[in-house]
């Protein structure tokens, strides 16, 4: 019998989707022959015991989850999310390196230091990529430290605010969408694909408006229903990133696609997988066999 | 921060000369926004690496040397985020031979990796558990988050400090932390690595630290060690401040620095 642990953390744990997710990816483990442990950052000691690990916990290098991949990894037992995502995908600048190396479609994209903040050089960003801009800090998840700038000394608001946390900063271009394509993929294949439809009174997937959190709206989509060039860009992002699982978010704006972001960890409960039932066998199969 | 590239030999792919990887390079920058791009990289400081002058060693001084085909970077602080952690990336990208790895520096500050690193490749470290709440004891206890530097650690012997240090260190209940039980006896050592070697140490911590930096290529570490008996254990790798270094340090770093030949 092979052993699956899945890695939680309370903390991060916030709804009941996210729980129901996890009981029916033990169904699904179970279902396939597997014994299956839920690890808490207390249990970490656990991990060499294991055969395969699935990280299911707001992933960064400087939290709980980073140590539970790396103790994965060290003891040579297959992990989602393996450490180097973790390790990319949780630093814009490191992400966007990445995808821009590998000559993936995105913004105009910039890295700022914090001695480059200067009223020359924001001045020349905005003659450059336009009014508004989008400031991000490298190591936001949920959207929550990307802000859209539409003058210097909004710029220099937020800069100075998100310098604070890293030494560099991602400034962008502003692309305009009512939507986000989501593509998941596995290994280097199309996984599920959705819509990540943006609240009307934000530009992100998740807000604060008026003291709300208003979070996206998520619409499952079958394949055939989504732009070939939208899957085949989502594909070649998470190739630039590696081979483990990913979740693409992609603006596709007249016909031109940007990759907006390449998240390890994605989130698999709120409806995305409607049109795709087999997505946790599909992982679970993935760890077994690598 | 101050970035220096020490540089004896000279090479030809100077920053300037560097393929046109469109990331963490002057050129990308430039290339992309259009944006005259001063950044700290490209401040090819005059800094003479011949021993005449000092090479600075001032706060968040950040230094470039080569020695053979490998880079290393010398800096107080290689955190993540941080002008350090950025410029090891910026040659992993451009796919130079650069030391410490990114990775690297990662494991060795986020405690339990490191003494588990360390501990598969052979150093004595220290037994760690992670908790959200308790703490046997006594214990040596370290913060495990995103605010949390190994160089912060409390020692705990009774319950009441436990109870005010866990307090600290998980910023009231909301993160984790990972403790390391002390035996009775048991004393906590630190002292400073610089490309392996120490200053005035036993044979034993000279051993360890020549072990530490094979494994994880730091080149400027401070070591923290639980001695029981005559045994050390690892407990942590943390940063090192240049106004911390002793004056045999200074001088070790000083001498790395200016490719003294005898190193």
């Amino acid at each position: 019998m092979t052993r699956l642990g899945i890695f939680v953390d309370r903390k991060t744990l916030s709804n009941s989707e996210q729980l129901n997710a996890l009981i029916r990816c033990r169904d699904v483990a179970e279902g396939m022959g597997h014994d299956v442990d839920f690890i808490f950052p207390v249990d970490i000691n656990k991990i060499p015991g294991m055969d395969a690990l699935f990280i299911r916990a707001r992933t960064d290098p400087m939290n709980v989850t980073y140590v539970a991949a790396r103790m994965a990894s060290m003891h040579g037992i297959p992990v989602i999310d393996d450490p180097r995502s973790i390790q990319i995908c949780s630093d814009k600048v490191n992400m966007y390196s990445h995808l821009i190396k590998n000559r993936i479609s995105v913004p105009v994209t910039v890295f700022l230091s914090k001695n480059d903040l200067t009223i020359e050089n924001v001045t020349n960003l905005f003659n450059e990529l336009g009014s508004p801009l989008i400031i991000k800090e490298p190591s936001t998840s949920f959207s929550l430290r990307v802000e859209k700038v539409h003058d210097i000394t909004g710029f220099f608001r937020v800069a100075r605010r998100f310098i604070k946390l890293s030494d560099w900063i991602v400034v962008q271009q502003y692309i305009e969408s009512k939507y986000d394509w989501r593509v998941g993929v596995l290994d280097g294949k199309l996984l599920y694909a959705c819509k990540y439809t943006i609240p009307s009174d934000t530009f992100k997937i998740q807000a604060s408006v008026n003291g709300h959190i208003v979070y996206c709206g998520v619409e499952s989509v079958s394949p055939d229903k989504v732009p070939p060039h939208v899957i085949r860009l989502g594909i070649a992002a998470a190739d630039a990133i590696g081979s483990g699982l990913y979740g693409v978010d992609i603006k596709n704006n007249n016909g031109d696609a940007y990759v907006i972001e390449v998240n390890d960890n994605p989130s698999i409960e709120s409806g995305e997988d409607d049109c795709y039932p087999r997505i946790f066998e599909q992982i679970v199969t993935h760890l077994f066999t690598k | 921060m101050n970035t220096k590239e020490i540089d004896s030999p000279p090479h030809k792919d100077s920053p300037e000369a560097f393929p046109p990887a469109p990331l963490l390079t002057s050129d990308a920058i430039v290339k992309e926004s259009g944006i005259p791009f001063d950044g700290p990289y490209f401040r090819k400081t005059a800094v003479k690496a011949n021993g005449k002058r000092d090479p600075n060693m001032i706060k968040d001084s950040l230094f470039i040397i080569r020695r053979g085909d490998m880079f290393h970077i010398i800096s107080e602080n290689y955190a993540f985020k941080t002008e350090t952690y950025y410029s090891i990336l910026r040659y992993e990208m451009e796919g130079k031979p650069v030391r410490p790895s990114s990775s690297a520096v990662l494991d060795a500050y986020v405690v339990p990796i490191c003494l588990e690193r360390a501990k598969l490749a052979g150093i004595p470290v220290c037994t760690w558990g992670i908790s959200q709440g308790y703490t046997p004891l006594p214990a040596i206890i370290y913060g495990l988050n995103y605010f949390a530097t190994a160089s912060d650690f409390c020692i705990v012997r009774d319950n009441d400090e436990a109870k005010d240090a866990i307090k600290h260190i998980t910023n009231i209940g909301k993160y984790p932390f990972c403790y390391q039980t002390l035996d009775n006896g048991a004393t906590v050592h630190s002292c400073i690595g610089i490309f392996g070697k120490t200053a005035r140490q036993c044979n034993a911590v000279s051993l360890l630290a020549e072990k530490v930096y094979s494994h994880f290529s730091i080149p400027l570490v401070t070591m923290v060690f639980v001695k029981t008996g005559e045994q050390y254990r690892l407990s942590s790798l943390a940063p090192v401040k240049y106004s911390q270094l002793l004056g045999e340090e200074r001088t070790l770093l000083a001498a790395y620095l200016s490719h003294q030949e005898f190193l």
